[in-house]
């Protein structure tokens, strides 16, 4: 019974970042795309600190005294934020969250293949270079539709 | 040709979500997932803070002049985390990832469509669906 619940509440917590990008994406286009992702990062950091602060258990590691390459997530981070509030008005939110998909899983291939990040090592076999074209191929469907989309509306008189 | 090199860019920034999740994952074994959280979100407001103070023309003004729901994108993100923090010692970390995904692709097809939260309408064609089909493919081979 449980099951169900959570795979639903997996779905929206999926559909939430889709409407994360749209709602960031639309922001920039009126108030500029470090100023939206600035808003974005200091909301969230307010936000995580209050629940971190009341909810976290105790812990033995802080964030001070792990090695400071631990740390370095947050300017990935931040790139990924200015390129979907760039991407979002100028090609749609499904094509930037195909994009985006496309480059976390081809990333997470490769880091399994090379065993970056003291992960272990899964060498690509026949299935994850398959799974790699479709990815590719994936964004090259999304870019016809969009060249598609551009012929018709030039097409039609305006 | 401006088109594909934007999607470039984008591929690139979610390449860089898989690192940032890979340098999350342990760190917030170690220290608490709302911690690892904070740190992303911590340090990311300090750096375009700094950002900020370069920019040319500032339109600070101009985000709150905006509807109230359009400032809504921080509260988003930590629901998100919330909800992965939730779900991934219950069903796995594959389970979760799909799940994820699936509504990830499934609402952002959604809001071009039919142009929810104020974006431009871009319909479902064929392209669009064959997409969405390969992607599902290489999740389920990976």
């Amino acid at each position: 019974m449980l099951l169900p619940l959570i795979f639903i509440l997996l779905l929206v917590g999926g559909a939430v970042l889709a409407a994360q990008s749209s709602i960031n994406g639309r922001l920039g286009a009126k108030a500029g795309v470090i100023e939206s992702s600035w808003l974005t990062f200091v909301i969230g950091a307010v936000l995580t600190f209050l629940l971190m602060f009341f909810f976290e258990p105790a812990q033995q590691a802080t964030l001070f005294s792990v090695p400071k390459w631990q740390l370095t997530g947050a300017l990935f981070g931040v790139v990924y934020m200015l390129a979907i509030v760039f991407a979002v008005p100028r090609v749609g939110t499904a094509a930037a969250t195909v994009a985006v998909i496309s480059g976390q899983l081809l990333m997470s291939l490769l880091i399994d293949h090379f065993g970056w990040l003291s992960n272990a090592v899964r060498p690509l076999d026949a299935s994850r270079y398959v799974a790699m074209a479709l990815l590719i191929g994936a964004i090259g469907l999304i870019y016809l539709s969009h060249q598609q989309r551009h012929r018709r509306m030039t097409s039609q008189p305006s | 040709m401006r088109h594909a090199l934007i999607l470039l860019g984008v591929l690139i920034a979610g390449m860089g979500l898989s690192v940032e999740a890979g340098l999350l994952g342990p760190l917030g074994e170690q220290v608490g997932h709302l911690s690892a959280t904070l740190s992303i979100f911590m340090v990311g407001a300090l750096l375009l803070s700094l950002a900020l103070v370069f920019v040319p023309k500032r339109q600070l003004g101009a985000l709150f002049k905006q509807p109230r729901w359009l400032l809504t994108g921080g509260i988003l993100g930590p629901i998100y985390v919330i909800v992965l923090t939730l779900a991934t010692p219950l069903v796995g970390v594959g389970m979760t990832m799909v799940g994820i995904l699936c509504g990830q692709v499934a609402a952002s097809v959604a809001i071009d469509h039919f142009g929810w939260l104020g974006s431009e309408q871009r319909k479902v064609d064929g392209y669009r669906i064959g997409a969405l089909a390969m992607i599902l493919t290489a999740l389920w081979l990976m």
